[in-house]
């Protein structure tokens, strides 16, 4: 071996050790399905102020969902933090996860909770129809998502069947609206020819370039493009306050049954909930807040005005087996 | 130990995600079979086997002709073309569509440059925007050892059949195609496992194969997400061995460069087709992406960000992200050649039922979802005895993950380095009184360094952006670039996202000149 190649493979040690060996027996270990820019900060001002060491490991919600499944009671993690509740109430329905405390839960409205107390949601997202303004004019887009089974919207309305918010969507709108409307709808949707898209940032940036009119998708991910793109054309339209359509879906927080540091993430939980924390979802992640009090981020209507359909949250989790049944009998693709 | 035992080893080791998958099926028991009949699980088998034949045929033709290029005829800017093409490789495809849609979607960057013009520029999706990007970021896997092959292949055969009067055309196809045909089946092959197993390009561009449906039933429909993965591993598996019976003993016997310069065609008037070729090749595959990374990042570095974290603001907060990434896959290329060499040489030399059975199940691990090898390693860690669930969610296991994920890669240029080792050398060694390892060490290894480091380095990129089994089983806070890239994505953050890619592509590109191409070009 020459000294070279030494030096090398000495160094690709250092690089591999250098972040230690698997998690650390007294931090408190996250599973993260928000992405480090939506909750890092965060992570840091907690681990500043109480001094508790944090483990993250980031992923998409439902694959570590998928993940903690199959760990069962032997995971590192104490905290799971999901973009939707659907992943969450899927390791409910496995009894992975524990109770929260009385206190935590009543921060929240009890519309954005888990009524056995497995989980909190700590911000919320509105599911809005994004248009490219250059192409149609607000006035001609309809108060509820049921009407885009109309002629004039032949076509034109992009679909993520596959996005856990979608199918969140289908799952309140099958409480809300029954069964057999719903499959109705689907039915008429796929009718209609929408254009069917990977995720809810393929939606937003298709629209933006004119590629499809307008798409069904959550409120946040536009903020981002108009940060990202300066005067791209896409813009955010609210269904009418009681439609189905205008839905607000909670991310959620829960902690995993036998954690190690059940105290440690009781605390984080409750940081998550803090007016701290709340605020921070407001004017940096364009989220809306769940703990009444904290205005929502400017040129955002405030939860209360919104009328957000009156659903059960739980069924988000209970009842995805069956939407997706729908959503896939109904002729939607790639679901 | 014997060379039969540490194969047998190494095949048991590579079949965790299969026997996970197994298990798991069995606790299903009549659904899985029930999941196998139905449309939703048929019509998609379908659309991927059409997807994979048609990409894998379409990139062994690309790789043949791009090394065939590089290698054997007097193309200007060679040198450079070979340090470019194996790059496209290192596209992670949930970045590469995303940057290819974006520049050729309607109303994107290249229609906006080129409709003032009036060229139209079409829309790209489902099968042929499949196929196209496919091809593009995959005939590297045809291109590496072909290339490697060829680099070795004496040019005293082609120069006698070029003295005879025969056309370079009749040359390629009487000789050189003869001699690299084992090299191009083994990267048709990968092409083909590596489209059949591509969940982020199809996703984008909209062409419904079986990842997507396993993806989108992953959480609510497991029956069938157990079994469309089982499915598929079952097919990789089926078609290796019925690949590995089709070729075996098919080509001719290694011969050895007698002299150190290969030949080199001149191509005359082909001159300029030939390297409008390379360079659409390169414009196409790697140009065009890596232009629309870069106008998002510049766009990002001018407009600055305030946000905690933001790349743009600290671009240097990618230095650790990046030494991970380059450790990670340098020391995973290294044990991939090191575990699948025994393999190699008995499916070569002594090839026999369990050889082949071996090989079948190593490669059909390129075929499993990522997702699937990581689930499945935590269902086995974590219920083994006490050292072993100890390496969950560390590196080493991260390590291993990659290893039964990408050594298929290193075993079939593996496959391809041996068989080209001529053995009346191994033989006249023998006599000689040298020992197994001593031959190995100084006439095998030096002979079949091309092809295994042309193995290595299709390892070694693939690990660099592997992302689904990287976030689930690396060591909690442990990013690499591919998570970096993808933290990003996620959010739409694009100008952090391309940054992130930027170096990954750079660092693959000073990583695959420092090990594969100075030392291929090193004479030996």
């Amino acid at each position: 071996m020459s000294r070279k190649t030494a030096v090398v493979a000495v160094a690709l040690l250092l690089a591999l050790g250098s972040a230690g060996c698997g998690s650390r027996r007294d931090a408190l270990t996250i599973y993260s399905g928000r992405t480090q820019n939506l909750i890092g900060p965060l992570l840091e001002r907690f681990n500043k102020e109480t001094g508790i060491p944090i483990d993250v490991k980031y992923g998409d919600s439902a694959e570590l969902a998928l993940l903690l499944a199959e760990e069962g009671d032997r995971t590192p993690a104490d905290v799971f933090l999901s973009q939707s509740p659907g992943a969450t109430g899927f390791l409910a329905g496995k009894g992975r996860l524990g109770q929260l405390e009385a206190a935590t839960l009543d921060k929240v409205d009890a519309r954005f909770r888990n009524a056995d107390g497995r989980w909190v949601g700590i911000s919320g997202r509105q599911r809005v129809l994004v248009y490219n303004s250059e192409q149609v004019a607000e006035a001609e887009l309809p108060d509820s998502v049921l009407d885009l089974t109309g002629d004039r919207f032949t076509g034109k309305v992009a679909i993520a069947p596959s996005n856990g918010s979608f199918q969140d969507f289908v799952t309140a709108m099958r409480q809300l609206e029954g069964e057999e409307a719903t499959a109705a709808w689907l039915k008429a949707m796929v009718a209609n020819k929408p254009r069917t898209y990977a995720n809810n940032n393929a939606i937003v940036e298709a629209v933006g370039r004119g590629e499809v009119e307008m798409g069904l998708v959550n409120h946040y991910y536009n903020y981002r493009f108009q940060q990202e793109s300066p005067g791209i054309p896409s813009r955010n339209h609210s269904f009418a306050g009681d439609d189905v359509g205008a839905l607000v879906i909670p991310s959620t927080a829960s902690i995993l049954a036998g954690a190690d540091k059940t105290e440690e993430a009781g605390r984080f939980v409750d940081f998550l909930l803090s007016a701290e924390a709340q605020r921070y979802f407001s004017d940096q992640t364009f989220e809306y807040p769940l703990v009444s009090g904290i205005p929502a981020a400017a040129g955002l209507p405030p939860l209360a005005s919104l009328r957000s359909p009156d659903y059960d949250v739980d069924a988000l989790g209970g009842g995805l087996e069956r939407t997706v049944e729908l959503i896939r009998s109904s002729g939607f693709n790639g679901v | 130990m014997s060379l039969v035992a540490v194969s047998a080893l190494v095949a048991c080791l590579f079949a965790t995600p299969l026997a996970y998958l197994a298990v798991r099926g069995l606790g299903e028991g009549g659904a899985v079979a029930a999941a196998w009949a139905s449309a939703a699980t048929l019509e998609p088998l379908a659309r991927t086997l059409v997807l994979g034949v048609s990409v894998a045929a379409a990139a062994a033709a690309l790789g043949t002709a791009l090394a065939w290029l590089v290698t054997r005829t007097d193309l200007p800017g060679r040198r450079l073309a070979r340090l470019l093409l194996p790059l496209p490789l290192v596209m992670p495809s949930f970045i590469a569509a995303f940057a290819l849609l974006a520049a050729f979607a309607p109303g994107g960057l290249l229609a906006g440059l080129l409709e003032p013009l009036g060229v139209e520029v079409p829309t790209l999706e489902g099968f042929w925007g499949a196929l196209y990007v496919l091809t593009l970021f995959t005939y590297p896997y045809v291109y590496l050892p072909v290339a490697a092959r060829l680099g070795q292949l004496p040019a005293s055969l082609e120069e006698s059949a070029r003295l005879l009067g025969r056309s370079p055309a009749a040359v390629f196809r009487t000789v050189v195609a003869p001699q690299t045909a084992g090299a191009v089946w083994a990267g048709a092959l990968l092409v083909f496992l590596y489209t059949i197993s591509d969940f982020g390009a199809v996703q984008l561009l909209r062409y419904e194969t079986l990842t997507s449906s396993i993806y989108a039933s992953r959480v609510f429909d497991r029956t069938a997400a157990l079994a469309q993965s089982l499915l598929l591993g079952l097919l990789a598996v089926a078609v290796v061995a019925a690949e590995r019976s089709a070729t075996r003993g098919g080509g001719p016997p290694g011969r050895l460069a007698a002299g150190r310069r290969s030949l080199r065609v001149p191509l005359g008037r082909w001159r300029v087709p030939a390297v409008a070729v390379v360079a659409g090749v390169v414009g196409l595959a790697l140009v065009a992406p890596v232009g629309v990374l870069a106008f998002w990042a510049a766009r990002g570095l001018l407009a600055g960000s305030t946000r905690a974290g933001a790349l743009v603001a600290d671009a240097g907060a990618l230095a650790v992200p990046a030494a991970h990434t380059a450790a990670l896959a340098v020391v995973t290329a290294l044990v991939a050649v090191a575990a699948v060499l025994p393999l190699a040489y008995l499916t070569v030399r002594h090839p026999s039922r369990l050889a082949g059975g071996a090989n079948a199940v190593v490669v059909g691990g390129f075929a499993l979802p990522g997702l699937v090898v990581a689930l499945a390693l935590a269902f086995w860690t974590l219920q083994a005895p006490w050292p072993l669930a100890a390496l969950y969610q560390t590196q080493a296991l991260l390590v291993f993950a990659y290893l039964i994920h990408f050594g298929s890669q290193a075993l079939r240029a593996s496959q391809v380095a041996v068989a080209a080792i001529p053995g009346r050398l191994d033989d006249a060694a023998r006599t000689l009184g040298a020992g197994r390892l001593r031959r190995l060490r100084t006439v095998e290894l030096p002979l079949a360094a091309p092809g295994l480091l042309a193995g290595a380095g299709l390892v070694l990129l693939s690990t660099m952006k592997e992302l689904p089994a990287t976030l689930l089983l690396a060591p909690p806070g442990f990013e690499t670039l591919a998570t970096r890239i993808w933290n990003a994505t996620e959010d739409a953050f694009l100008a952090d996202a391309s940054l992130a890619a930027l170096a990954l592509l750079l660092l693959s590109g000073v990583l695959t000149w420092f090990l594969v191409v100075r030392r291929g070009d090193a004479p030996t």
